[in-house]
């Protein structure tokens, strides 16, 4: 269980770092400028909020476990991210969004009730709830919901849901990429924009230019909508078989919000896959979170560090 | 009947005044130029930020005809105008099936006017044969006034403010959902209501008691912009304290829990102090983030509430044209002489 949990953790940061330079490119731009992606786009990959934000999340599942409440994930937004001044580097909409609700006193789930309450910002985290919660798709979605509470409503909050059941079933280590992906629809509303854009992903996978062109809002010019955002790190996950390099790769080479969803897509194959599906060079990149983005409250926490304290109380049962 | 048609054109010529009067209304209108009046816009934009001037480009013509950039209506009074042209060419009663219908036709023969993301993104899927209300709900925009624009010409030519809001609700979820379907659905019962004589806070307080749920960012907003003038009494001295409910995190002030409750804050408050409907559109306009929408369904319910009558002529007068920047179709056509052609609709 340790394995895997690691697996998810080291798979999302290295989903992240990998992406992070692909974040709003096309596919095409993407082959224009590095070719096949084959691995990391630049010599010093470094993480970025999904990266930091999933840290932040699961720092509150070990704090409070599976008694985790919305007002306690709310409290330690304000404690460590709404005090900051200045920008939140490398933050979308719905994080700022956020702390400007909580900044007003708006609580859970008021705080989440803002114009990006759809963003991915909820599933690029959302793993570690799966993570904790793992062999327990209804735990995982429970946990996610609560986390999402704060910062995001309606799609986003689904959205996340998926990511968290999907990896709560792929750390049994017993489910096949197809039973991850099912796992994921089932945990979400069948009438939801999230469950038919998964249908899609489920339809179009290994096909991409045919889920790009079903996913993707060509007249929003953002990036970060949570329903595109899933359907593309599951299409990856699914056309790679579940395979940790292929799926991160894949996810990568398709581009638009390309950190998220290549760190859900890392998350997702490293649980089903554990440590030792992740090639060594890249294992090797990943270092411990600077808190570039959110600051002291995450910095030089490591990811499979954390994994392993996600994962000690599955150890103990 | 007089007094109703007075008011029924005070709607939209309120709202036509308000569209005008935010400064995004040169930007729409600019379309009827050609593109590389654009471009060289955009070019001058980023010349200022290179050479750090603070000389900010506007719309301009060049050596093209100057009539697109005088003052006057764009988009939102463009869309309510071709509703209420479907609306009035239906055989009646209509159904939700005839009004989803008319959309899909207008998408795929290429006639639906340019419109927001909202309405491009709902085009882009009828065009794919998705249907209503799934259009509207898998949309970036759900969230947008585009539809609560729209509801002005449900709310004038229902027959009661019932089959307004239920008009307005077929028409909203094509290209919205949540708080997008529920600001239309409001405004159009107030609408229906304010067009009958009732007075706007009355009016607008039995719409939304209807037609808002409660524990919505729509609801929430209503609410805060309510406590945060509710002791002004112009609309002017009520502008700054709208300006936190305006929001600046994102990067487009289109949303109807955005500028509904802008609106219907500034249009109360020039009520209370008894001033005239031009009070509260032209503080509308001085929100800049929420200058394209909020001025147009200020000017439509304070329109409204006083009727063409209580408009300024030098005001009517300028704007009862529409340039037909986002519906090409409708250039020239006259507000006034369309508010005199309205019939009421019954529905089924």
């Amino acid at each position: 269980m340790r394995d895997r949990a690691r697996g998810c953790l080291l798979g999302l940061a290295i989903g992240d770092a990998m992406g992070a330079p692909a974040e709003n490119l096309t596919a095409e731009q993407i082959a224009a400028r590095w070719g096949t992606v084959t691995g990391f786009l630049t010599d010093r990959p470094s993480g970025t909020d999904d990266t930091e934000y999933a840290a932040f999340s699961a720092l509150l599942l070990l704090d409070h476990g599976a008694r985790l409440t919305s007002e306690h994930v709310a409290d330690a937004w304000i404690t460590h991210l709404a005090g900051q001044s200045g920008g939140f580097s490398g933050a979308g909409f719905s994080e700022l969004g956020t702390i400007e609700n909580l900044r007003a006193g708006l609580r859970p789930p008021a705080s989440g009730r803002h114009l990006h309450s759809w963003s991915d910002g909820l599933a690029m985290r959302a793993a570690v709830h799966g993570v904790y919660a793992a062999g327990d798709p209804l735990l995982a979605a429970r946990l996610a919901t609560v986390d999402g509470a704060v910062s995001h409503d309606g799609e986003g909050v689904h959205a996340g849901v998926a990511v968290a059941a999907a990896v709560a079933v792929a750390m049994t280590g017993n489910a096949s990429a197809a039973e991850v992906g099912a796992a994921a629809l089932a945990a979400v509303p069948a009438d939801s924009w999230t469950a038919r854009s998964l249908r899609s992903a489920l339809v179009h996978a290994g096909d991409v230019p045919a889920l790009l062109d079903a996913v993707v809002v060509r007249s929003y010019p953002w990036t970060d909508l949570a329903p595109e955002a899933v359907a593309l790190a599951f299409g990856a996950f699914l056309a790679a078989g579940g395979g940790f390099a292929d799926a991160v790769t894949g996810a990568v080479s398709m581009g638009r919000d390309a950190d998220t969803t290549a760190a859900i897509a890392g998350a997702l194959a490293g649980a089903l896959g554990g440590l030792d599906a992740v090639p060594a060079r890249w294992r090797e990149q990943i270092g411990p979170v600077t808190g570039r983005c959110l600051g002291e409250v995450v910095a030089g926490l490591h990811p499979l560090d954390l994994a392993d304290r996600l994962a000690d109380h599955l150890e103990d049962e | 009947m007089r007094e109703r048609q007075d008011l029924i054109a005070g709607a939209l010529l309120g709202l036509a005044i308000g569209d005008a009067a935010g400064w995004p209304s040169a930007r729409h209108r600019a379309a009827l130029l050609p593109p590389w009046t654009r471009r060289l816009h955009r070019e001058l934009d980023a010349f200022a930020e290179t050479e750090q001037v603070t000389s900010l480009p506007v719309p301009f013509a060049l050596n093209q005809p100057t009539a697109p950039l005088r003052l006057g209506p764009s988009d939102d009074a463009e869309w309510v105008a071709w509703t209420l042209t479907w609306l009035g060419a239906a055989s009646k009663p209509l159904t939700r099936g005839d009004v989803h219908e008319r959309w899909r036709t207008a998408a795929t023969n290429g006639t639906l006017p340019r419109g927001r993301i909202s309405v491009a993104a709902a085009a882009d899927a009828l065009r794919r044969d998705v249907d209503p209300p799934v259009t509207g709900h898998d949309n970036p925009h759900h969230f947008d006034d585009a539809a609560a624009v729209r509801a002005v010409a449900a709310g004038l030519v229902a027959d009661g403010s019932g089959t307004a809001a239920t008009l307005a609700g077929w028409d909203a979820e094509v290209t919205n959902a949540g708080d997008g379907v529920s600001a239309a659905r409001a405004v159009a019962a107030t609408i229906a209501r304010l067009v009958r004589g009732e007075p706007l806070a009355t009016a607008w307080a039995a719409a939304a008691a209807e037609h808002v749920p409660p524990d919505t960012l729509l609801a929430d907003n209503l609410a805060r912009a309510q406590v945060a003038t509710a002791g002004v009494t112009t609309a002017a001295d009520a502008v700054p304290l709208l300006d936190e409910p305006a929001g600046h995190v994102y990067s487009y002030g289109v949303a109807a829990a955005q500028t509904l409750p802008v609106a219907v804050a500034l249009a109360l408050a020039a009520e209370r102090g008894g001033e005239p409907p031009i009070a509260a559109v032209t503080a509308a306009a001085c929100l800049p983030t929420l200058a394209d929408s909020a001025p147009p369904l200020t000017g439509a319910l304070a329109g409204a509430a006083h009727g063409l009558s209580a408009l300024p002529t030098t005001w009517a007068e300028r704007c009862r044209r529409l340039a037909g920047c986002c519906a090409p179709d409708l250039a020239g056509l006259d507000l006034v002489e369309l508010a005199g052609s309205i019939e009421e609709r019954t529905i089924l």
